[in-house]
């Protein structure tokens, strides 16, 4: 294992264990509302205060002085200090939230809806893409080693998914469906949506790739010697494709995030106030987040932390430069 | 009569509009689906400018059944906009030696005109261009709600004010130079009234159903009878643009007025009595309006109007393309005007710098509504037709955090449909639900709803938890809101489903009563209640909660037909306000709809228009595109 994949994995690992143990980490429920406090930036932690006296970890309460400006001021003659263990890891006074990430747009905490949202987000994004490239690179591994009207048959049927205008199909489906769905039900859906549809530009490129890769030397010699095709794809041809994979999935993992967020405009993403990254991104792009409150970005962030670790781990490959890795 | 109902998206989506009428209205609604969902066989030309993001297609499926439906919901979205502006101007400023002549003024379009025949496209570009390129009868002053001499220059009503004489201006002429008639009247009113078209303004133009009546004696003189008693009167022809039969009777005649004034054989060709023509076209780009020369109107000092030479409509894919273009400065205002109160740090800042004129129209017209399915209530959820439920929920949700979060403070908080900016029409009497959880409490107590189970959480006789679920759009004002509501109503121990759909399927639900709620919009074009009937009347396509009722199902709604029915042909305002006042009333006791806050609505403009008075109801500036002007007119011809 070579270094970058070392530090691949340890921050898969912190991204395990932060989904794993949200609830914990996240100071507030995720739809708690704080009227008072839409839009406040994120608040810093301090340890020595404005008189030089040193403190347990404490906040400044904020006060709204501006709404429409969206205008905050610290009060700097009261401490709120930070309460540990207390129910969650850490968290703010009830009357006096703490956001470590700042809250949004109806005052919920920003942070604790990352956390919380990794769970459905990522899940349903990994999940789908898992789908999505298994489906693909088996699609493209049978074409492009079989070639012939196997391979004409298969990348028709691609061609067939891709122009495929998905959202007709999602509407078709949400009018079949309750009309109120549970996260579960939610869940399931969007990962067989979007695995179905992610599948056909990873078969296109593993089929490119196995065109190639069959002629060489190395999948000759190994015919030659009496590999059977399975063995073939599997051991020799298969593997020749993973960095196009990794690449594939980190294009897929953010794109699918995303796309849970759009299909909650036609009724099949989290219902409300479930929170998600890409319904949290959909509504900083609303709140002019970029400009006035770039906190809202912060499922952003967390997306590219998540696809940098699936980029370091995925192999031993340089994925992006699609050479080995250790030369 | 007229209630002129649009949606827009918060979120960058495209305006529209269409015309409802009281009483028999269904096509009105219906030919606003259908443009909403997408071209009809029947009239191809038909907008579709929903309020959807303009990348996700409308299911066939979901049009084909809602074009197959008679009804069709007429939702709209209401721009929540923005206060908190201190600008003291109402109107903006003229320059010190008066209005600048020359020039053009540059204004955003949301969505891609389809036409320019307002007779057959309701769509916000249709509309804008109608305004600007033709004339009405009279005309309703959006600032002073007073009704205007405009192409008739005086009227006289009959001593049961049944039967108005109008008396033509003299000496006015189409764009193309072609004396205007009374023959382009009854021209007018006879393509509005066609059967053939179904033309939403035909439809608008009704009392009780029935179309007016209208004759010729002479070219200068037009008798409009009234089928029933109508205390509005003219008003209704607000809404009529006078169109040339001299151009468009060929047309009409051979069944091809649909396609006449399309926006590839139109522009250039169109004659009109309004104060600019349509001189070009660009798809997915720009429409110019070039000067009338043959304006009729005057200015106060007798010279000629329009001021403006040129008014561009620059098409702009959405709302944050809209506003980013209007911070550069490439657009002087928004055609669907109002801003969003995300949108107001960033334009303050620029106001602070002098880069923009922000104006503070007051409090908005047209709220949001929560309103119950009352025609079919399973009945597992029997209470949701109970009024003390939904008092209760009124109670239960704090309106003022609805205000200090989701408009940042740019609402009021309101309990009924008529809000404090319909000065006129506002009864201060009506009821009121200040944020009362423990009435709430009792209130769901006293019809059998309790904590049963220790869990805090309410529920019904057979212990069945209290439950229902709300429908709105996704992704903009509405759904923030609705989860606000929703965490209220936790709190007061009722699980809420928000269930966000797209407009078509939220329409579709409606019409078929397949909700629990809708918490949606609706915009009414004109402040005087005898024009939204639709809305009020318990037969009307609008009356949301129970539409189209043979009989009126509830002795209140009973009540309220009755008092309108008052109230329409009530000869003093002040009757009509006492009788309207008690109509509310009415309604705020057994709360249908239950209102939660009004946006205040604040404009911005670039610094460069002059003339503007800004009007809470659509078109808020382009009211009176005649004596808009730029004060650096001539001299910035490259614009």
């Amino acid at each position: 294992m070579i270094a970058r994949q070392r530090i691949g994995l340890t921050f898969a690992a912190m991204l395990a264990l932060l989904v794993a143990f949200a609830p914990w980490i996240a100071p507030y429920e995720p739809a708690r509302q704080f009227s008072t406090h839409p839009f406040a930036p994120p608040m810093r932690p301090h340890v020595i205060d404005d008189e030089a006296r040193l403190h347990a970890p404490f906040v400044y309460p904020l006060r709204l002085v501006d709404p429409l400006e969206r205008g905050y001021v610290e009060d700097r003659t009261r401490v709120i200090p930070l309460r540990w263990l207390s129910g969650t890891l850490v968290r703010g006074a009830d009357t006096e939230p703490w956001f470590p990430l700042g809250s949004d747009g109806l005052g919920r905490d920003v942070f604790s809806r990352v956390v919380l949202g990794a769970r459905l987000s990522l899940g349903v994004a990994l999940l789908a893409a898992v789908i999505a490239l298994a489906i693909g690179a088996l699609t493209g591994a049978l074409a492009g080693y079989a070639g012939g009207w196997a391979d004409s048959a298969l990348m028709h049927l691609a061609d067939l998914v891709l122009v495929l205008p998905g959202i007709y199909v999602v509407l078709a489906l949400r009018g079949a469906l309750p009309l109120v769905l549970t996260p579960r039900q939610v869940f399931t859906a969007l990962v067989l949506v979007l695995g179905f549809v992610g599948w056909p530009a990873a078969a296109r490129g593993v089929r490119g790739i196995f065109l190639i890769e069959r002629r060489q030397e190395y999948a000759e010699a190994a015919k030659a010697l009496g590999a059977s095709p399975l063995r073939v794809i599997a051991r020799h041809l298969l593997p020749a494709s993973l960095g196009f994979l990794a690449v594939q999935a980190s294009v897929l993992v953010p794109a699918f995030v995303m796309a849970e967020a759009t299909l909650s405009y036609v009724g099949l993403g989290f219902a409300p106030p479930t929170p998600s990254w890409g319904a949290m991104l959909q509504d900083a792009g609303a709140a002019r987040g970029g400009a006035d409150a770039p906190w809202l970005l912060a499922p952003a962030g967390a997306i590219v932390l998540a696809v940098f670790s699936i980029h370091l781990a995925s192999s031993g490959r340089d994925p992006l430069l699609w050479r080995d890795g250790e030369s | 009569m007229i209630a002129l109902l649009s949606s827009f998206d918060y979120d960058g989506a495209r305006q529209h509009r269409g015309i409802s009428t009281p009483g028999a209205n269904r096509l009105a609604a219906c030919r606003l689906l259908r443009q909403r969902v997408g071209p009809t066989r029947k009239n191809p030309r038909k907008s579709d400018d929903g309020d959807r993001p303009s990348n996700w297609p409308v299911s066939s499926r979901v049009a084909r059944a809602c074009r197959a439906r008679y009804v069709c919901p007429l939702f709209a979205l209401i721009l929540a906009a923005v206060s908190g502006c201190r600008s003291s101007e109402l109107s903006t400023r003229q320059g010190a030696g008066g209005p600048v002549r020359g020039g053009a003024l540059v204004a955003s379009l949301r969505s891609e005109p389809r036409t320019f025949n307002r007779y057959i496209d309701n769509s916000a570009a249709a509309d804008a261009t109608a305004a600007l390129t033709q004339a009405k009868l009279v005309r309703i002053n959006r600032k002073t709600e007073e009704l205007e001499p405009w192409l008739a220059e005086r009227w006289t009503a009959s001593p049961d004010g049944r039967t108005f004489t109008l008396t033509l201006r003299q000496g006015v002429t189409f764009s193309d130079g072609v004396p205007f008639t009374s023959a382009d009247v009854l021209f007018s009113f006879a393509a509005a009234y066609d059967p053939k078209l179904q033309s939403n303004l035909g439809s608008a133009l009704r009392v009780e159903g029935k179309p007016l009546q209208i004759a010729a004696p002479d070219p200068a003189t037009i008798v409009i009878t009234l089928p029933a008693p109508f205390t509005p009167g003219l008003r209704l022809l607000d809404n009529l643009p006078i169109i040339p039969k001299h151009q468009l009777d060929p047309a009409l005649k051979a069944g091809t007025f649909a396609d006449a004034w399309g926006v590839t054989n139109g522009p250039g060709h169109m004659a009109g009595l309004g104060p600019f023509v349509v001189s070009e076209y660009v798809p997915g780009q720009r429409v110019t309006l070039t000067r009338n020369t043959r304006y009729w109107r005057k200015d106060a000092s007798g010279g000629a109007l329009p001021y403006l030479d040129r008014v561009v409509f620059e098409i702009a894919s959405g709302q944050d393309a809209e506003v980013q273009r209007l911070e550069s400065g490439s657009i002087d205002l928004l055609t669907q005007a109002d801003i969003r109160p995300q949108d107001y740090a960033s334009l303050k800042r620029l106001r602070d710098r002098g880069a923009l004129t922000l104006i503070d129209v007051g409090t908005g017209v047209d709220p949001n509504v929560l309103w119950f399915n009352l025609a079919r209530t399973p009945p597992a959820r029997a209470y949701l037709q109970k009024s003390e439920f939904r008092q209760a929920i009124s109670y239960a949700v704090d309106r003022d955090a609805i205000v200090n979060s989701v408009y940042l403070g740019a609402a009021v908080p309101v309990y009924g449909p008529v809000t404090p900016g319909n000065r006129i029409w506002f009864s201060d009497a009506a009821p009121k639900y200040p944020h009362d959880p423990e009435r709430a409490r009792a209130l769901f107590a006293a019809i059998g709803l309790t904590d049963r189970n220790g869990d805090g959480m309410l529920e019904d006789a057979s212990g069945a938890p209290v439950r229902f679920s709300i429908l709105t759009q996704g992704g903009n004002i509405r759904a923030q809101t609705a989860t606000v509501v929703q965490e209220h109503l936790r709190q007061a121990g009722i699980t809420v489903d928000v269930v966000a759909l797209d407009f078509p399927s939220i329409a579709q639900r409606w019409q078929s009563r397949d909700y629990d709620s809708i918490y949606y919009g609706f915009q009414f074009s004109a402040m005087d209640p005898a024009m939204t009937l639709d809305y009020w009347l318990s037969s009307g396509s609008l009356h949301f909660w129970n539409p189209e009722q043979k009989t009126p199902a509830t002795p209140w709604e009973r009540r309220i037909d009755e008092l309108m029915q008052q109230q329409i042909a009530a000869p003093t305002l002040d009757e009509r306000r006492r009788l309207f006042a008690e109509v509310q009333k009415i309604f705020g006791e057994n709360l249908p709809g239950i209102y939660f806050i009004a946006p205040k609505v604040s404009i911005a403009t670039n610094p460069r228009v002059a003339g503007a008075e800004p009007a809470l109801l659509d078109p808020k500036i382009l009211w009176n595109p005649d004596t808009l002007n730029v004060t650096d007119g001539a001299a910035a011809p490259h614009r």
